[in-house]
């Protein structure tokens, strides 16, 4: 059995796919929970409509986290080089890291700008906390970020025997 | 509100309509373009091929332009609090 078996780039491609699957979940998930609030909060205060897109563009920044992570890993796979499984695995922990801590952000995000949205229609001092909360959210995905680019740079330490 | 003001009203918000649009397809288009073109133009020229720190340099855009959309949207709202606040106190002497 050998270290650089020809079914490793599975595991390579399944993370580049997984980050940007997962992300994109969560980020579509806060987009369309905060949309309904900003629907509900444009009935009565549509000047306040700009402030609230806020949580939506958070979402995109979720988003753009697993996107920059599959460019990344993708970058490091290539066909004329050898590919030892364990850079598979790797790569792999890689993506679903960053994905799903994504997802977990875009989830946060969506129900957060939902009812802080709601809120800031009654009460203007709102805005300030949704943000500091949005924000919180947010470095849920950059964490998963940064360990996957911690993984993805020991991609290349494995040789084939 | 006034019957009087209500026209005024809607002018300035047809007129805010459509840079509101404009803003908003900006800040999109940024978005999805600048941390891409920062990743490869940073790894290409500036990095020297080191593809972690291309990444760090793309999220950084990123966030760079999430900021710049709070502060815009804040200082919008600023300021279309400060033109309509002027007219209803002349209004009220």
């Amino acid at each position: 059995m050998s270290s650089c078996p020809p079914y490793a780039p599975f595991f390579g491609f399944a993370g580049v796919a997984s980050s940007m699957i997962f992300s994109t979940v969560g980020a579509a998930y806060g987009t369309s929970k905060a949309g309904i609030g900003i629907a509900g909060l444009g009935q009565f205060k549509p000047e306040l409509i700009m402030k609230s897109l806020i949580p939506v563009v958070m979402s995109g920044i979720i988003a753009v986290y697993g996107l920059v992570v599959s460019v990344l890993i993708a970058g490091g796979l290539d066909p004329a080089q050898d590919y030892p499984l364990y850079s598979g695995f790797v790569h792999l922990g890689a993506g679903l890291a960053c994905g799903l801590t994504g997802l977990a952000a875009g989830y946060a995000i969506g129900i957060v700008g939902d009812s802080c949205v709601r809120a800031y229609v009654r009460e203007s001092k709102v805005f300030v906390a949704m943000v500091l909360i949005l924000i919180f959210a947010e470095v849920l995905g950059l964490y998963g970020l940064i360990v996957a680019l911690i993984m993805n740079s020991r991609a290349s330490e494995a040789r084939c025997s | 509100m006034s019957a009087q003001a209500a026209p005024a009203h809607a002018t300035v918000q047809a007129a805010e309509q459509g840079g509101v649009l404009l803003k908003l397809v900006i800040f999109s288009l940024s978005l999805g373009i600048v941390p891409l073109t920062s990743y490869f133009a940073s790894e290409k020229y500036v990095w020297n091929g080191n593809s972690t720190f291309a990444a760090i340099t793309a999220i950084v855009a990123a966030n760079v332009v999430l900021v710049a959309y709070i502060i815009s949207s804040v200082r919008d709202d600023k300021a279309e609090r400060e033109a309509t606040k002027p007219s209803e106190s002349r209004k009220d002497r």
